[in-house]
């Protein structure tokens, strides 16, 4: 009778597994008094209330994404863990932000090394068109240096409460039985110390894997795999003269030559600029691609010194498992990167809040023990929200990067004012706006003919036997 | 006559990939470290490999400067007489009176096909201000001649004959009849989309593809949400 009641209370949620549900509230029907509590829909309401002291997480990985979620979590009163292993990680990354990341997550504006307003894209023949006149002026990419927001993050998290660890993750030991903390054995380094540092033990009741490419959390979940793509980048320092073309401009080069499933870019850093280019399908060819990127922007870095060389993997997609038990997994090692522009910054920081949000609401601020459903809360609103965009950029990606006339198709439809507004649009905001359905078709119908053509003029390219 | 011109601008660019060669590039391969053949084969591949793997030894030697020689390019460019200032100058183009649209089609895709082979430098003071959306559309359409379209319409012809004659045979109706049918020219016009879009056995499979690629990224993201029930409680796998 008491199971029965409780049926119908999990009916009025949403349509999650109902079997999975059953199992875990069988261990609370024992409870009378639950039954009075069914008219509050309250995620969590079944789980044992903790005594003496609030939920702990830890969050591996002290990245936008783990000093985002740390940040949220100590904000709703848990008792947080931010492991990460080099404080003073200059991670390799594009560093571009969108425009909203500044107001969602309230960033100063003296962390935006520059901030990008205009955009030149580049087809194989060399045809250049000029994006960015439909920003309005106060709408700008951020151009970052991620040791500085992934420190400032963290900072902010620390000061909230969060105690940020030095360390190196190694392993973690599963829970025995139900509502036992996970065990994470992590090596600590000590600033004063030094040397190779000491191995802890810390216990801890959830898990945020915000480690990255090569996460070690999604290891020990068994997360599997996926697709990644290489991003190699030079760092080059140029003339003070050519440093002012690339003021607040970034350019992207496509084509065969650059790559033959991304792009080349040249993005402008705080006192140098950021050559590369990527590739998920001729990874060996790296080398290959990045002097193919040079050569298109010969001219204009002319006479520059490289002064860093870094690579970097780049998931194409989320790992088939993202959730197990009371682990999750937020941002790269998540595989929360879009296709065809690879944005990951801002997907990551706002993965590691929604995360963090879901396990606050689920334990009613560190009052009970939160349990997988909650996570799975996460993943669904993350789903809902952000599906759209992967989607449509993935379309574009299909469409538009498989061949050197696409791509030519491609850099045409840019120049149009209409793509170039709803491209930013739906990049600056991550909203993805139907926009005027008669420019909708009309785009569709220049899209088509663009293709068409390019197509055409590949046919004819064949017939030459050059 | 206008052929002549870009059969020998062409010889000049590509001659120059030979032995036969302009001054100037002996002077800068005599400069650089002479490591780097300065000549530009037209089976590009392997040479390009060694190329690259040459320059990237030598960048890993010196982390250098982007030097000039180091990335020569194409030494010559690309070069048409009719191509002035990033663009084609249609003036050039007229045949007998008239412009001459298959002869800017044929003449931009050499000019593609040359990038392709020879990426340029894309450089600011030399932009391509040539757009494709100049050429109108029925120049396209006669150019693109497919020889597949007279394969098409002889089976769509034959086609339509059989099926004239059996639906004749089966309901009696002639062909006068079956125009007025509405059976009939629905059938028809489901014939003729079938035809648009399985033209070759082939088809099939592509269109399976293409179907298989549009839903690949959605089957990723739902992955997580396929383990649902295999993570209650199990150990991982």
């Amino acid at each position: 009778m008491a199971s029965i009641a409780l049926k119908t209370f999990t009916g009025l949620r949403q349509a999650s597994p109902e079997n999975h549900h059953s199992i875990s509230l069988q261990k609370a029907v024992a409870l009378p008094s639950q039954t009075h509590r069914r008219i509050q829909i309250i995620a969590g309401k079944t789980s044992p209330k903790i005594t003496g002291r609030n939920l702990r997480v830890a969050v591996i990985g002290g990245g936008p994404a783990g000093g985002a979620a740390a940040e949220t979590l100590a904000k709703g009163g848990i008792e947080t863990y931010l492991i990460e292993r080099k404080l003073d990680n200059c991670k390799p990354c594009g560093g571009a932000i969108p425009l909203c990341m500044v107001g969602e997550f309230d960033l100063p504006l003296d962390i935006i090394d520059r901030k990008v307003t205009k955009m030149k894209m580049i087809s194989p023949s060399n045809v250049a068109v000029d994006i960015g006149q439909t920003l309005k002026p106060h709408e700008y990419i951020g151009m970052v240096r991620r040791e500085v927001l992934d420190a400032y993050l963290r900072d902010r998290a620390a000061d909230i409460g969060a105690t940020v660890i030095n360390g190196l993750f190694l392993k973690m030991d599963m829970p025995t039985s139900e509502n036992q903390p996970y065990v994470l054995h992590y090596t600590c380094y000590n600033a004063k110390t030094g040397g190779a540092g000491e191995k802890r033990t810390l216990e801890v009741d959830a898990v945020i894997g915000a480690d990255g490419a090569n996460s070690r959390i999604a290891k020990s979940i068994n997360a599997g795999d996926y697709e990644y793509a290489i991003a190699f980048q030079e760092r080059i320092k140029i003339p003070d003269d050519k440093m002012k073309y690339y003021e607040n401009l970034a350019e992207m080069y496509v084509g065969d030559d650059v790559s033959p499933d991304f792009y080349g870019w040249v993005f402008p850093k705080c006192d140098h600029v950021a050559v590369g280019t990527g590739t998920v399908t001729h990874k060996g060819d790296i080398k290959k691609f990045q002097l193919a990127t040079r050569l298109r922007a010969r001219d204009k870095i002319l006479g520059g010194k490289i002064i860093r060389v870094e690579a970097h993997p780049i998931p194409e997609h989320p790992r088939p498992r993202r959730l197990f038990g009371r682990v999750t997994l937020v941002g790269d090692a998540a595989g929360y990167v879009t296709k065809c522009s690879g944005e990951g910054i801002y997907f990551a920081a706002k993965s590691g809040r929604m995360c963090a949000e879901a396990i606050v609401e689920g334990s009613e601020n560190g009052k009970r023990m939160v349990e997988e459903r909650d996570l799975r809360n996460y993943l669904e609103k993350w789903d809902k929200t952000y599906w759209p965009t992967y989607k449509v950029l993935d379309v574009l990606q299909k469409v538009f990067y498989r061949s050197n006339p696409a791509r030519e198709a491609f850099v045409e439809m840019c120049a149009d004012e209409y793509v170039q507004k709803m491209t930013f649009d739906s990049y600056l905001y991550k909203k993805v706006v139907p926009g005027n359905p008669l420019d909708d078709l009309k785009l569709a119908v220049n899209t088509i003919g663009s293709l068409v053509r390019a197509n055409a003029l590949r046919k004819e390219m064949d017939k030459m036997s050059v | 006559m206008v052929s002549i011109p870009i059969t020998s601008s062409m010889q000049i660019a590509f001659s120059s990939q030979h032995a036969t060669k302009r001054p100037q590039p002996q002077a800068r391969q005599a400069r650089s470290s002479g490591t780097m053949p300065a000549t530009h084969v037209v089976t590009l591949n392997v040479k390009q490999q060694e190329r690259a793997e040459m320059l990237v030894d030598k960048s890993n030697d010196t982390k250098d400067e982007v030097k000039r020689d180091e990335m020569e390019g194409s030494v010559l460019g690309f070069v048409d007489e009719r191509w002035k200032k990033g663009t084609w100058d249609l003036n050039m183009f007229v045949k007998d009176g008239k412009m001459d649209w298959d002869g800017v089609i044929v003449a931009e895709a050499r000019r593609r096909k040359f990038l392709e082979l020879h990426p340029e430098t894309a450089a600011n003071q030399a932009p391509v201000l040539f757009r494709t959306s100049i050429i109108p559309w029925w120049a396209w359409v006669m150019h693109s001649h497919l020889p597949e379209a007279e394969l098409l319409n002889g089976r769509a012809a034959m086609v339509g004959f059989f099926m004239a004659y059996s639906v004749d045979a089966l309901t009696q109706l002639d062909v006068v009849g079956q125009t007025g049918n509405f059976i009939c020219k629905f059938g028809l016009l489901v014939t003729v989309i079938g035809v648009l879009l399985f033209r070759r056995t082939q088809d099939f499979e592509n269109l399976q593809k293409v179907a298989d690629a549009a839903t690949f990224y959605d089957k990723q993201w739902k992955a997580s949400w396929q383990n649902e029930d295999a993570t209650t409680g199990g150990t991982p796998k």
